[in-house]
């Protein structure tokens, strides 16, 4: 496809930019910023949505969207808390959380594959019913107390500075990277999100791809949720409510356009570090975690919006260049 | 049947086997809940309805044109607790005035998602999560985390929910219910008789026709948006005789519910089909199961969300499997029709020779 | 009487282009595609404006801007897909962009008005219906009802009967008829001769933007003549110098296709195809001829009869199928179908055959993608600077090239080819007919879906003609005239035309 280091000239370019940008500002009105450690708590911070903004990539680049993963963080989470609290080793229960996201998994992609919803439909009740299903199990109840291990888990380093989170993102970062840019499912995950038609008429699987990337991004909520009851060392009802529009929002500002077919994890791993960055840098700042969410809020907006009046603008103004010519021409 | 053919869409049939749906349940509830044909059991479901059934409609406006507004939730919350703060320091400021200021506080935030949306050809997804979080923000930074309390609010707003404005045998209509089917009614009547709700099927219909329709269709988009904002506006002050009490999360999840309303009422995700009464009647629908639930003593209420979620998908799961197929079975007979040799009465283009 | 007059000077995808439509007169324009047909339009529907050059109505220059600006000044245009609003009515798709109708429907009025502009075309259609269910024909017949309830007075037909059966084409010519008695000026944008001698008064003929002539239709018996002048300046050269298929042996059976059939699409297909053969597919738009090669890709497969394909009874669902028993399929749509269009030729390439080019870890080895992209640039001659340009920017014929490399490299043993020449110049046209006649002489089987008649006949060695979902017989190249398939397409079943399964 294109050159290595092509990226930097696009959306890719004005991100790396903006991100020096923040983190030489922050550097120089905090001491002790570019430290592994300062880094590793901003990472820590946002960690679970991080790891799920690597499949939600995958998803918008098919022209789809996942809104339930949240609901599916805090379903798992809770699920796992229920059975331990009713008795079950702690082993088991992280089993069946994890066994849940497949299971919803697979639920959603059947509506989406076979019968074949809108993705937005499916997932929005999804959203709905999976938190209904956390409240059903916890009601208002919050369950803590696991055992040691699992907290350690989520809250102390595990490898050199990094804890247990980190590590599997990092993992999970190369895997996707490499799966998305160099094998061929990512191949066809670009090609059908660029269009479904072109990529049936071309033999392939065009409904297997999305239900495993369904399947797949359940999955992996369900991991996240787990990672997140670790490190809170406690689980509720509530938990991660509303995550999916800030996941949702780290792979549009990277780029990814809603409408599927094009952008790159380069671009939603930038995204992520300005995210982090911004709201550290906001922190310093002493402005509230809601000021931070308009602030991307308007980012995000403004990603789009930007190339569009470009667009407009420059059209208009041929249109009055070519009004001014017209007397002569006629 | 060739009679009820031309007289009923699939649509409208959509709508009776709602209403019907909802018959069904009622008395399944009746059945299981003491108590439950009381004219107390109508005054809950009708008051709690009003707030998400007036956002429910200016969100099908919305959702005809093939856009989608998220944002409304932060709206609600917005205008509640803005107007409710500017109460609780001034009592002496006239209903009227404040219900227009709601309004037009809504109108004001619809009219930015409108612009990006219509003018600045960004995606409504990406405007309305936007602008979702931004207006959620700048309410949390003016209200410094203070709440807006019952007490400080003037008498005639705090006595306001219990007000009827006439009663029906035994049943009370009150008047915040009252309100919103006044917005139902007036809406219901633009969607089907106003060249403007007509063209907003238009649009959802064919987005790409439409630009060359020779209508103004960014206009039409725009208007939607603001009057989406303004019914949002409106549901905020609703939401504030409600409650009294509002925090800074009010109104949080009012638009998924106005989604769900309207999805389940019927309107087409991809726009161009259903109808604000129909959006009006799916909130009815999740608002009575919401409410018999929480009543039920055989299952836990919190099921009802878990139940909501599965309700909404089953909806639109008939919708596309089995409204495809009643859509067929009406074309086909058209079809059949145009394909004889009779006299032509519908479907198909015939000359006359 | 209103004199209605337009020029434009426009330069680029038009050079200088000027031309008048009069009141009452149905002015035809031809062109092959890339002609800049679609960009006058377009100017004259206020979506391009014109680098240089003014738009005159009666007499005084005008602005359009957008579609309501040129409705505003009777200005129409209805296009190849019709723009019907699916979820409204007949009558409402008439009236929606009426601005003088008030702001509410009067729903009754509104019924009754439909009913008298559609009685005034002579359409009988149940206004009340939506327009989901209608045919094309009759979509087109809303579309012009609603021009003439907009008083229109300029109508632009961009190729309207591209999608429909003859009897339809009969019914829009009555309708043009009427409207041109209504002293409408007509703009008919067409593709075939016959209909634009049939229903033109002037015939203006385009070329790579520049105006070619314009002239007034010729008497009855001077039409011949006229026809063919008309057809050398559209194409630039003579008729008669399409290149032929080179002769080669016929090889070994390669497939039998018996009473292939799909309820309510086509039915009673029978043939036999060899290796190093070409068997053309002629036949009128609406023939079905692309649903039996989406059936034998697996797209939309048939529900009835058989196929034999190297000897093996096959029932072939999926394209994937089809591609392992070495059926390819290039698609007449190559801008929605075919291509991708912002993904690089390379990948556009590889696209089918993709796990061909994955090691063992399911990793594409770019230098070997890379590497046949550049062979297929080298054989097929398709102009770009490198293998990984955007396929989007590319001229149409080498989009068409990177089609036919795409399905090439899948190496099948049938190769079907839906109008692989529509919409490319006349140069890429001729490369086409070559690797066409390569491929056969390197015993492929080639179907050969083609709406140009002169192709067809020179390309294939048999050529099957199909009528509405129906075969109507198969030629072999001395009984394929020009005449007798064009009388079996158009219904009359031609009595040299014997019927070989």
């Amino acid at each position: 496809m294109q050159s290595k280091w092509s990226f930097l000239r696009r959306w890719e370019g004005l991100l790396l930019v903006l991100l020096i940008m923040i983190v030489t500002y922050n550097a120089f009105n905090t001491p002790g910023y570019l430290t592994v450690n300062n880094w590793v708590n901003l990472f820590q911070l946002s960690i679970e949505k991080i790891i799920v903004a690597l499949i939600m990539t995958f998803i918008i680049i098919n022209a789809e969207i996942d809104l339930s993963v949240a609901s599916m963080m805090g379903l798992s989470a809770c699920l796992a808390g229920f059975l331990y609290a009713g008795g079950m080793p702690m082993e088991g229960a992280l089993a069946v959380g994890l066994l849940a996201g497949i299971v919803a998994g697979v639920f959603n992609s059947f509506w989406i594959g076979i019968v074949g919803l809108p993705s937005l439909v499916v997932t929005l009740s999804g959203l709905i019913m999976y938190r209904g299903l956390a409240y059903v199990l916890l009601e208002d109840r919050s369950i803590g107390n696991f055992p040691a291990w699992f907290n350690r888990l989520g809250q102390q380093p595990l490898i050199g500075p990094f804890p247990l989170a980190m590590i599997i993102f990092f993992v999970l970062l190369v895997f996707a990277i490499i799966i998305l840019h160099y094998s061929g499912f990512g191949r066809y995950v670009y090609v059908i999100g660029n269009s479904k038609e072109v990529a049936r008429y071309a033999g392939v699987r065009v409904q297997r791809t999305k239900m495993l990337l369904f399947v797949a991004s359940s999955t992996i909520a369900a991991l996240a949720g787990l990672l997140y009851a670790a490190r809170l060392g406690a689980v509720r009802g509530d938990m991660a409510t509303g995550f999916e529009l800030d996941i949702i929002t780290m792979v549009l500002l990277g780029g990814v356009s809603i409408f599927g077919g094009s952008g790159s994890l380069w671009g939603v791993l930038l995204s992520v570090l300005i995210i982090l960055n911004l709201r550290n840098g906001m922190g310093l700042a002493n402005l509230s975690g809601h000021v931070q969410t308009g602030v991307i809020g308007v980012l995000l907006i403004l990603s789009v919006l930007a190339p569009n009046l470009f667009a407009i603008v420059r059209t208009n103004w041929s249109r009055r260049r070519a009004r001014a010519t017209e007397p002569n021409g006629a | 049947m060739n009679a009820l053919r031309r007289r009923f869409q699939p649509e409208q049939i959509r709508e009776l086997v709602l209403i019907v749906l909802i018959i069904g349940i009622i008395i399944f509830f009746g059945t299981q809940i003491e108590n439950y044909f009381s004219p107390r059991t109508f005054t809950r479901i009708s008051t709690s309805v009003a707030v998400v059934a007036i956002v429910a409609v200016g969100q099908t406006l919305v959702i005809l044109t093939r856009n989608i507004d998220l944002s409304v939730g932060s709206i609600v919350g917005f205008t509640a607790y803005v107007v409710g703060t500017i109460l609780s320091r001034n009592n002496d400021i006239p209903p009227v005035a404040v219900v227009l200021l709601a309004v037009a506080m809504g109108a004001v935030m619809g009219s930015i998602n409108g612009l990006l949306v219509a003018y600045g050809r960004v995606p409504a997804i990406i405007v309305t999560l936007g602008t979702l979080a931004l207006y959620r923000t700048i309410l949390v930074e003016i209200s410094g985390a203070n709440s807006v309390l019952t007490n400080e609010l003037p008498r005639w707003l705090v006595n306001l929910p219990p007000v009827n404005v006439f009663t029906i045998g035994a049943l009370d209509i009150r008047l915040l219910f009252f309100t919103a089917l006044l917005v139902v009614i007036i809406f219901q009547f633009i969607a089907s008789y106003a060249a403007w709700g007509r063209r907003l099927y238009a649009i959802g219909s064919n987005p790409d026709a439409a630009r060359v329709a020779g209508f103004p269709a960014q206009r039409i988009v725009f208007t939607a948006f603001v009057l989406s904002g303004a019914l949002a506006g409106l549901a905020g002050f609703v939401f504030l005789a409600r409650f009294g009490n509002i925090t800074v999360v009010a109104g949080q999840g009012v638009e998924l519910q106005s989604v769900a309303a309207a999805v389940v009422g019927g309107v087409n995700i991809n726009g161009g089909l259903g109808s604000p009464f129909g959006a009006f009647l799916g909130a009815i629908l999740i608002d009575v199961i919401d409410n018999s639930l929480i009543r039920w003593l055989a299952i836990s209420e919190f099921w009802r969300d878990a139940l909501l979620g599965l309700l909404i998908l089953l909806a639109v799961a008939t919708d596309t499997v089995i409204m495809n197929r009643l859509r067929k079975l009406w074309l086909r007979h058209e079809l059949q029709i145009s394909g004889s040799d009779a006299p032509v009465e519908k479907g198909g283009a015939h000359h006359a020779v | 009487m209103q004199h209605v007059s337009k020029r434009f000077d426009a330069t680029q995808a038009l050079e200088d282009v000027s031309l008048t439509l009069y009141p009452g007169e149905v002015h035809a324009l031809i062109g092959e595609n890339g002609a800049g047909k679609s960009t006058l339009i377009k100017i004259m529907t206020g979506v391009h404006r014109p680098d240089a050059g003014a738009l005159l109505l009666d007499g005084k220059p005008v602005h359009v801007n957008n579609s309501q600006e040129a409705q505003a000044l009777g200005i129409a245009a209805i296009y190849q897909e019709p723009m019907v609003f699916p979820d409204l009515n007949v009558a409402e798709n008439i009236f929606i962009s009426h601005r003088n109708r008030g702001m509410l429907v009067n729903w009754g009025r509104l019924y009754k008005d439909a009913e008298a502009i559609l009685a005034q075309l002579d359409v009988r259609l149940d206004v009340r219906m939506p327009a989901r269910g209608l045919t094309l024909a009759a979509q087109q017949a809303v579309e012009i009802a609603k021009a003439i309830s907009l008083n229109v007075r300029v109508l632009i037909m961009d190729e309207p009967t591209a999608s429909l059966s003859a009897h339809e084409v009969d019914q829009l010519f009555r309708l043009i008829g009427a409207l041109r008695n209504k002293g409408v000026a007509i703009l008919f944008i067409g593709h075939r001769m016959e209909e634009v001698f049939r229903v033109a008064d002037r015939i203006t003929v385009l070329r790579d933007g520049k105006l070619i002539s314009s002239r007034v239709r010729a008497r009855e018996e001077n039409l011949p003549a006229q026809r063919e002048q008309v057809i050398r300046e559209m194409v630039g050269r003579e008729v008669g110098d399409f290149f032929a298929k080179v002769e080669a042996p016929r090889g070994g059976l390669l497939m039998s296709v018996r009473n292939l059939g799909k309820t309510g699409v086509f039915t009673g297909v029978n043939f036999d195809i060899y290796a190093g053969e070409v068997l053309g597919f002629a036949g009128l738009i609406g023939a079905r001829r692309t649903d039996v090669g989406l059936a034998l890709f697996g797209i939309e497969p048939a529900d009835s009869g058989e196929i034999i394909f190297a000897g093996q009874p096959v029932q072939i669902k999926t394209p994937e199928h089809a591609m392992q028993l070495g059926i390819a399929y290039v698609t007449e749509d190559r801008r929605g179908l075919g291509l991708t269009l912002p993904m690089s030729i390379a990948t556009n390439i590889t696209l089918p055959t993709l796990r061909r080019y994955l090691n063992n870890l399911g990793l594409i080895r770019r230098r070997d993608e890379q590497r046949t992209a550049e062979e297929y640039r080298d054989r097929l001659m398709i102009r770009t600077p490198s293998v990984n340009l955007e396929v989007g920017k590319l001229s149409g014929g080498n989009q068409q090239k990177v089609m036919l490399s795409k399905w090439l490299n899948a190496r099948p043993k049938l190769l079907i080819l839906d109008e692989p020449t529509r919409g490319i110049d006349v140069r890429a046209k001729a490369e086409v007919h070559h690797i066409i006649s390569d491929l056969a002489a390197q015993g492929l089987g080639i179907i050969l879906i083609s709406s140009d008649l002169p192709e067809v006949l020179a390309m294939s060695d048999r050529v099957l003609v199909m009528r509405e979902g129906r075969q109507m017989g198969i030629f072999t190249r001395s009984e394929a005239t020009q005449e007798a398939v064009m009388t079996a397409a158009m219904g009359q079943q031609a009595a040299t035309s014997a019927v070989r399964p």
